[in-house]
């Protein structure tokens, strides 16, 4: 439901990366969306396609990865990737209650494709010289 | 073909930053915060009001109160004598850190024993916004559904309590306490579930005996 300040939260990250990396033009951008991170993937990218009708990040395309949710068995410590995140039976023991999720909260962006402009990165990452 | 780039930032960084100050903040000044979520309707108002009016001789208390619009909930916390804030997200579906460092600002924090923070009703998108909290309460009615712990499994996930709210309701409508709670206990072991009836007083013992010991516990 709020997959568009998702989006704005994402833009001004990608816009320092962009300054920190001397980026002349992104092409891509890949975000890794967790199955219990709350935000719909299909939400992110219409949000996403609203955000960047026009501006600086104008026709940047977005990927998004669907991370899958990732639990310990809280009775035998299995680690197993349930099918469903409501309905979760381990298969060794086949509790169903108290796992830990060990993963499939996140939401970031994992990497920025881009035009980069090599002498001014370089410049940038160069060690003062000093006089 | 450009250059890829490996970032690995949280979208949710900002936020996250504030909420890391604001606990910061609580923990210093020995304010327990507690950050109340469910449904628009579930009874977050009654509750507060209730357990202010009950526990006001045992505790300094304060509320952020959130809402889309409208300042009728912080007006009836205020009634009960304790200090409440409005914070009107304009349509925002949830309270964000931001939003409590300036209700944070407009309240009176010295001595404070607890802050309440009343979320936007929302089942959904409260759950991921930090707010520097110490805990996360959830409260469901009963004329609800006892499926909601499963459909809405983070918000449940998250709160260290859950509240089975209008149990004076439980005769007219189809749900069974123990199937709440074994769905709330699928993903969090440790919940604590109280079942009360916060306009009758009915279960409330329970809580306040909850926030009694969590309390001491932040001293």
């Amino acid at each position: 439901m709020h997959e568009l300040s998702l989006i704005e939260s994402m833009l001004s990250i990608i816009r320092e990366e962009r300054e920190k990396h001397c980026m002349k033009r992104i092409l891509r951008v890949r975000v890794v969306n967790g199955a219990l991170s709350g935000a719909v993937s299909d939400a992110l990218s219409f949000g996403w396609e609203c955000l960047t009708q026009e501006g600086d990040l104008q026709g940047v395309a977005l990927d998004i990865v669907d991370a899958p949710l990732k639990v310990v068995c809280g009775s035998c410590g299995k680690p197993f990737t349930p099918e469903d995140a409501h309905y979760m039976p381990c298969p060794a023991c086949g509790e169903i209650l108290g796992h830990e999720i060990e993963s499939g909260r996140e939401l970031y962006i994992d990497e920025i494709e881009a035009d980069i402009d090599d002498a001014e990165s370089a410049a940038a990452a160069a060690p003062h010289t000093g006089d | 073909m450009g250059k890829t780039v490996t970032i690995v930032r949280n979208v949710m960084e900002a936020n996250e930053r504030r909420a890391a100050k604001l606990k910061e903040y609580f923990d210093q000044e020995k304010i327990l915060c507690l950050n109340l979520m469910s449904s628009p309707g579930a009874g977050k108002t009654s509750l507060l009001e209730r357990t202010l009016a009950d526990l006001k001789g045992e505790f300094k208390m304060a509320v952020i109160e959130g809402d889309l619009q409208t300042d009728n909930d912080a007006r009836r916390v205020a009634a009960t004598g304790a200090q409440a804030v409005q914070v009107n997200t304009e349509g925002g579906c949830h309270l964000d850190g931001s939003m409590i460092e300036d209700a944070v600002a407009e309240l009176d924090m010295q001595g404070l024993d607890i802050l309440f923070i009343e979320n936007v009703g929302n089942l959904v998108c409260p759950a991921e916004f930090n707010l520097g909290e110490d805990h996360k309460v959830s409260i469901l009615s009963v004329a609800e559904g006892d499926d909601k712990p499963e459909k809405y499994p983070l918000m449940f996930h998250l709160s260290s309590v859950m509240l089975l709210n209008k149990t004076d309701l439980l005769p007219y409508v189809d749900f069974s306490l123990e199937s709440a709670s074994a769905h709330a206990r699928k993903l969090n072991k440790d919940i604590e579930i109280f079942p009360v009836a916060a306009r009758k007083g009915d279960g409330l013992d329970a809580w306040y005996d909850w926030l009694r010991k969590t309390r001491a516990a932040k001293k």
